[in-house]
């Protein structure tokens, strides 16, 4: 074992960018990232905060995932929903959550969703742009209810009811004809149902189902797969069935792995045993 | 083929937020008002329509932001942070020429990756009212009064000629907001409601008037009476962010 | 290309095209075609309509089914028109399937250098009536065989028709019969499977698919309502 240890710096690795510009030079293409084109949106109610997403996760014209999840965990308080690059949104939101947690050792106290806000908007910012996660962020703390929206630039906007994603503008027109202000929880989650629905419905890159999240003062409450509206129409009523010999065996031949192998004894000596047990002591 | 053609995938991502905007400060007689519409864009979307361009730097001080809405945000942030430390240590509030020279500073030695356009305005004992204009390329000027933003374009002319020395506030007040509804009413990219700040001597007061009670210009469309966007309690509701 | 009076390559800041997606499947049998598409028009990421019908019916005998952009699709579908009736009123008939399979081609082949952003799928009954399938590319290249699909879905629906209902090449000696032996209902049952699952994974498929059915009784159309996200 080789004595010297190299710490291992943080953040991103930017070691492959020289070669990736000469692959690129030679007009080979990147890998596709998986965008989720997406409806998210969230509105504050009398006694907290309702986030909404739908579930279609796309690889350009594909739906890779029919039921992803797209409301993050960021604190016991606080939750995030993602649009943009998938890995984008998934990381962003799983490292500034273990920085919160963090945080919360040290302070004892709950975390605020300014604290989130800034660690979000700080490290998109740093990337100008190139970490693409839109964000619509959602939390109780002991000031209150808060909801802002963070762009992938990091410029963030504080309001009462928030959309994002490629169905931000489906949802947004069912906020701006419906939003009033002290709803009561249900018609909050009604609500913000309806503007997710309208996204899966007029928006391509959205579909599947409506995910909810309600966050109050007294905790929070995932409610996964709220409406299904998207049942299959058509099932083929004999199956797809392939019967044992389906596929015709053209030649087979077998290869016995032992006849490869040589198997030794492997029980230890007496010797390596009592090493072992010196070496377990504290 | 054109990019805008490219269905591949969404996007929406790659659009920066910005802040098609009209903002200006104007000193008078014992403070300083400034003046901002409240519409944030991604492309042709209105991301946000009652967005806050009027910040708090310290108590005595604010800044307009116009440019990208990110750019701003964080140099805001930064001067608002070092201010504060500067306030403590000096056991007075800030001066504002203080802090127009901060945003000047973090505006001119990142000028290669920014897209900010600002305003610094506020009050203190030495200099009274002052405003300072730091647009694009980190230059910082101390004028009576100044516009900026993308509506600020339109409304050059009647700055002008309407603008006078030693107004008193309320002459002062009347003048920003029709100078910002004018520029609305022209700029596709400003619009909403106006938002201002007053700051003298006393404090700082804040103001918003809705968008369907600003002065209507040449071949405006006035609201319906009676007509409300939401359901009744609600048109504080969206400005209020 | 061309260099510009500014010395560098100009292109048009605009596409003469555009996508409209959608999935057209055609399957054939001994007597029967079986011919369908679905009815979601749509560009980017908006759908512009729920209920636009990509099937033409030529004559008693021929349906077309178009799909990518829908402007050429419909222009395509008068010059056919056009020329159907200048042939009816030639030969007093109406055109065979086969004919009409030629003519498409040679239409499409027409603009090489400027093509109908369109994929055709054309069925019928052939003049022994048996059922057929023509399979286009943009330009005109065309086949008969006794299924195929062409669209935004064909990526996720061929290689399903391929496993359910492989059939001899073609070329083959003694020539083999290109109809799949699939009843009617079956081909219906499939092809209704194959939509749902479409528009399960492609966003482009959705809403509703229209099914023509063409055998010797006549011709008669189904609608299946699909998945609207």
């Amino acid at each position: 074992m080789a004595a010297v240890m190299v710490e291992e710096a943080a953040g991103f690795s930017f070691d492959l960018c020289r070669r990736n510009a000469s692959l690129d030079k030679l007009g080979i293409k990147p890998p596709n990232v998986r965008k989720t084109g997406t409806t998210i949106v969230g509105v504050v109610y009398k006694d907290g905060v309702v986030l909404g997403a739908d579930t279609r996760a796309t690889e350009g014209d594909i739906v890779c995932d029919k039921n992803c999840e797209k409301i993050h965990y960021i604190a016991p308080n606080i939750w995030c929903c993602g649009a943009g690059t998938a890995a984008d949104t998934e990381n962003v939101t799983g490292m500034i959550s273990s920085t919160l947690e963090l945080h919360r050792y040290s302070t004892g106290r709950r975390s605020r969703v300014v604290t989130a806000l800034t660690l979000l908007k700080e490290h998109l910012f740093k990337y100008q742009g190139h970490v693409s996660a839109a964000l619509v962020l959602g939390g109780v703390d002991n000031t209150g209810p808060h909801l802002h929206t963070v762009y992938p630039h990091g410029s963030t906007d504080t309001l009462p009811y928030a959309t994002m994603g490629s169905g931000s503008l489906a949802a947004m027109a069912v906020f701006e004809a419906k939003y009033k202000e002290n709803l009561t929880r249900e018609e909050a989650i009604d609500l913000v149902a309806s503007a997710i629905k309208a996204g899966i419905f007029n928006d391509l890159g959205s579909g599947s189902n409506v995910d909810v999240c309600v966050i109050t003062k007294d905790g929070k409450e995932m409610l996964r797969n709220f409406e299904t509206p998207n049942p299959r129409t058509y099932n083929r009523s004999k199956g797809y069935v392939f019967p044992r010999g389906h596929t015709p065996v053209l030649s087979s031949s077998v290869k016995k792995l032992g006849d490869l192998v040589t198997v030794e004894d492997a029980s230890p000596a007496a010797g390596e045993l009592e090493a072992m047990e010196v070496d377990q002591k504290p | 083929m054109d990019p805008g053609m490219d269905f591949s995938g969404p996007q929406w991502t790659a659009n920066e937020v910005q802040l098609g905007t009209t903002i200006m400060a104007v000193e008078f007689d014992g403070g300083v008002v400034m003046g901002a519409d409240s519409r944030t864009s991604t492309g042709n979307y209105v991301s946000n329509r009652a967005s806050n361009k009027i910040t708090a730097l310290t108590d005595n001080v604010y800044i307009c932001r116009s440019g990208s809405a990110a750019d701003t945000q964080t140099i805001s942030d930064y001067v608002r942070y070092f201010l504060n430390q500067h306030v403590v240590e000096k056991g007075a509030p800030a001066d504002v020429k203080t802090a127009a020279n901060l945003v000047k500073q973090m505006a001119y030695q990142n000028k290669n990756n920014l897209q900010a356009g600002m305003i610094v305005a506020g009050w203190d004992k030495h200099l009274g009212g002052q405003v300072y204009g730091i647009p694009l390329g980190g230059t910082l000027l101390r004028l009576p009064f100044t516009i900026g933003g993308s509506g600020s374009s339109y409304i050059y002319g009647f700055c002008d000629q309407a603008y006078k020395e030693k107004m008193t506030q309320q002459e002062c007040e009347d003048f920003v907001i029709k100078a910002v509804s004018l520029a609305m009413a022209r700029d596709g990219s400003s619009g909403g409601v106006i938002r201002t700040a007053t700051i003298t001597e006393k404090g700082v007061e804040r103001k918003m008037i809705p968008g369907d009670k600003l002065p209507l210009w040449f071949e405006e469309i006035p609201v319906e009476p009676g007509f409300r966007p939401f359901a009744k309690p609600a048109e504080e509701a969206t400005t209020a962010a | 290309m061309d260099k510009g009076p500014h010395g560098h390559v100009e292109r048009p800041s605009w596409s003469p095209y555009d996508n409209n997606g959608g999935t057209a499947v055609a399957v054939a049998g001994e007597d029967y075609c079986v011919i369908a598409a679905d009815t979601r028009m749509s560009t980017g990421f908006s759908i512009l309509t729920r209920d636009h019908t990509k099937l033409f019916k030529v004559s008693d005998k021929c349906v077309l089914a178009s799909a990518g952009f829908q402007a050429d699709a419909k222009t395509l579908q008068k010059t056919l028109d056009a020329r159907h009736q200048q042939y009816q009123h030639k030969h007093n008939k109406e055109i065979s399937c086969p004919a009409m399979a030629q003519l498409l081609s040679n239409t499409l082949y027409y603009k090489r250098f400027f093509p109908y952003y369109t994929f055709n799928l054309l069925g019928g009954l052939d003049n022994e009536g048996k059922g057929c399938v023509y399979t286009y590319d943009a330009i005109g290249s065309y086949e008969r065989t006794g299924y195929s699909c062409q669209g935004s879905g064909q990526q996720l629906v061929m290689p399903v028709l391929d496993n359910q209902l492989k059939s001899a090449s073609p070329l083959v000696l003694p020539a083999v019969s290109s109809a799949t032996p699939l009843s009617e209902a079956e081909a219906m049952d499939l092809i209704k499977d194959t939509f749902a699952s479409a528009g399960e994974r492609d966003i482009y498929t959705g809403d509703a698919v229209e099914i023509i059915i063409i055998n010797r009784k006549g011709i008669r159309k189904e609608v299946l309502p699909l998945k609207k996200d």
